[in-house]
């Protein structure tokens, strides 16, 4: 019985961004891992104290690609706090459209990363096929594909017509219909469960302890959705969070699937109780002193904005936690006792979003 | 194991889904943010509020020489100086920024008034 | 604007984080601010059942913090970063990463302390 170190190295073709991981070995199976993170760090958090309080609506977003519309979301209600700007109605709904259409494409991006992982390269491509529909809505309703930059202090910087709102009904129902004839595959598939199920538990207690969030918690069995306690336009809309007791890969991939079908019915649910009004209010003055903590659930769980304000233009600090910070942990628990082969897929079952996590 | 059938025949038989890139190209939707083109410069009046705008630092206006300059390899296409311009003279344009040899720097300048023409000097 | 937000001094940190432990809170993260005046801030940020708890820290730079990591083994990163970018000296830390997680050798130490920057100008360009 020797034990061997090898090195998960940053460059590995199954991960999206660099991680580095220790494996300590014992003949195939994982007795030790530590991970390291540090390969893409840019220093955000230092340019936003150069920057106006307006811009960095710019900077932030930028932190990440896939949950984008989201940190601008609670940057934004950190700010309109902190000045006691009230948003008008319509554009906290029009704020939870743009939201749940990137919850879609950021949970398809996954499933097709999953199904490459592990060799399915078709059915890769069939989920990647749908998500191109989203990004096609997005570029055409707020002007971009990814970084889409619909959200302002205030509100939002467009408005959607009645036309463009029936074009996205239409679009997310042939999603759905799409996904019915792929879910089926992930579920029930029987080489796909061998590589799924019973690997890479991990219990509802070691995830309480280890403090976990987004669909990694829910895979356990802890119910925790911060969308339920009902900021921006979440109070008047009902949904229930998705759980899953098992713990494995199974369990997360099993979550994340019916959470797009989640999504759909939330954005349904918007755009038939959106109202008239206006999408922007005009925002003047300075941030006055004081501090303020905004939380929101990304597609990947929750993520904590503090902002500090001295009643200059620029903000005295910024400090955002992502969920893939609090995800990493958990994987000095769930690594150990798998075989070396299962590694790739359990790295990419936490959903890793590394640019996020050292911004 | 049979149920990947169905989708299996409807994608022999359909046409496929990607596009042939440099021979078909697709039309960009309305209101895309595709480049900054440029400022109609005879009605810019060198104010400097894009210039406190651009998050990223890109647009250079110098009074004295009456002059509009944007590094449109800095850019990052959020628009900001577009809204922000009181006499809305920045010209946004749909399609992106082909790729280029060198990183050049598109500079305007206004000339006078007789002639009413606009001098387009890229350095 | 921030809930239950109380100040603490450093030696009472490992009482209090450890009876939040017990009643069921959950580690969210922790926050490091330089106030201006030779004084470093670290708030600590709990959560049950979505309402929060928060507890500040005031200490001198240079002062020893000591680590939580004993308690909530997922302020690991959190304390590495808090020790790399600020300079504090956080002592304890159950995986110690020595000063490289985050910043190579070439790059200034404590980059996120506010420094006094001064430009000199040279005779010529």
């Amino acid at each position: 019985m020797s034990s061997t170190i090898i090195p998960f190295g940053p460059q590995h073709p199954v991960l999206p961004e660099p991680l580095h991981i220790r494996l300590v070995m014992e003949d195939e199976k994982i007795v030790e891992a530590i991970p390291a993170i540090g390969y893409v760090h840019r220093g955000l958090e230092k340019l936003t104290e150069t920057k106006d309080f307006t811009q960095n609506v710019y900077i932030v977003e930028r932190v990440c690609g896939i949950c984008s519309v989201m940190h601008a979301m609670a940057y934004c209600q950190g700010i309109e706090e902190l000045m006691n700007i009230v948003v008008p109605d319509r554009a906290k709904f029009l704020r939870v459209i743009w939201a749940e259409l990137h919850r879609i494409h950021s949970h398809l991006l996954w499933l097709g990363l999953l199904a490459d992982a592990f060799g399915f390269e078709s059915l890769f491509m069939q989920v990647w096929r749908d998500r191109e529909k989203v990004m096609d809505i997005m570029e055409e309703t707020a002007g971009a594909r990814v970084v889409i930059s619909a959200n302002a202090i205030g509100g939002t910087r467009r408005d959607l017509s009645k036309e463009q709102m029936v074009k996205i009904n239409l679009t997310i129902d042939e999603i759905k219909h799409d996904l019915e004839q792929v879910e089926s595959v992930f579920l029930n598939n029987y080489t796909v469960k061998h590589r799924l199920v019973g690997r890479g538990i991990l219990t509802k207690a070691d995830a309480i302890e280890l403090c976990a969030v987004g669909p990694m918690a829910r895979a356990s069995g802890i119910s925790m959705d911060l969308r339920t306690t009902g900021y921006s336009a979440y109070g008047q809309l009902d949904f229930e969070p998705v759980l899953h007791n098992d713990g494995d890969n199974y369990a997360r991939t099993y979550v994340r699937l019916k959470e797009i079908y989640q999504s759909i019915d939330l954005i349904k649910q918007a755009i038939s109780k959106i109202p008239e009004g206006e999408h922007l209010v005009p925002v003047k003055g300075m941030p006055p002193k004081g501090e303020v903590i905004s939380r929101v659930e990304q597609p990947r769980g929750e993520v904590l904005y503090y902002l500090r304000a001295n009643g200059t233009k620029n903000l005295e600090r910024l400090r955002l936690r992502t969920p893939t910070f609090a995800n990493i942990p958990s994987l000095m628990k769930m690594l150990p006792g798998s075989q070396l082969s299962d590694v790739p897929l359990l790295i990419l079952t936490i959903d890793p979003c590394i640019s996020c996590t050292e911004r | 194991m049979f149920k990947m059938m169905g989708n299996i025949f409807k994608n022999l038989v359909s046409k496929p889904a990607t596009r042939l890139y440099p021979f078909e190209k697709r039309e960009p939707f309305k209101n895309t943010r595709g480049q900054i083109a440029g400022c109609d410069i005879d009605k810019c009046i060198f104010c400097g509020i894009c210039q406190r705008k651009c998050p990223a630092d890109a647009i250079v206006v110098n009074k004295e020489e009456k002059s509009w300059e944007i590094d449109q390899f800095r850019c990052v296409i959020c628009n900001a100086c577009v809204e922000a311009c009181p006499k809305k003279c920045i010209i946004s344009s749909e399609t992106h920024k082909t790729p280029q040899y060198k990183k050049d720097k598109l500079k305007i300048v206004q000339t006078e008034k007789i002639t009413e023409s606009t001098g387009k000097i890229t350095t | 604007m921030i809930e239950n937000l109380e100040g603490i001094a450093i030696d009472q940190l490992l009482a209090e984080t450890q009876k939040c432990k017990y009643e069921g809170y959950r580690f969210i993260t922790a926050t490091c601010a330089d106030n201006g005046d030779e004084t470093i801030d670290i708030i600590y940020h709990f959560d049950k059942d979505y309402v929060m708890k928060n507890y500040r820290v005031t200490f001198n730079k240079g002062e020893a913090v000591p680590s939580i990591s004993k308690i909530f083994l997922c302020a690991v990163l959190v304390e590495n970063e808090i020790k790399e970018l600020f300079g504090v000296n956080v002592t304890d830390i159950a995986i110690d990463y020595g000063g490289h997680m985050l910043l190579s050798e070439e790059e200034l130490d404590s980059p996120m302390l506010r420094r006094q920057i001064t430009v000199e100008k040279r005779g010529g360009k």
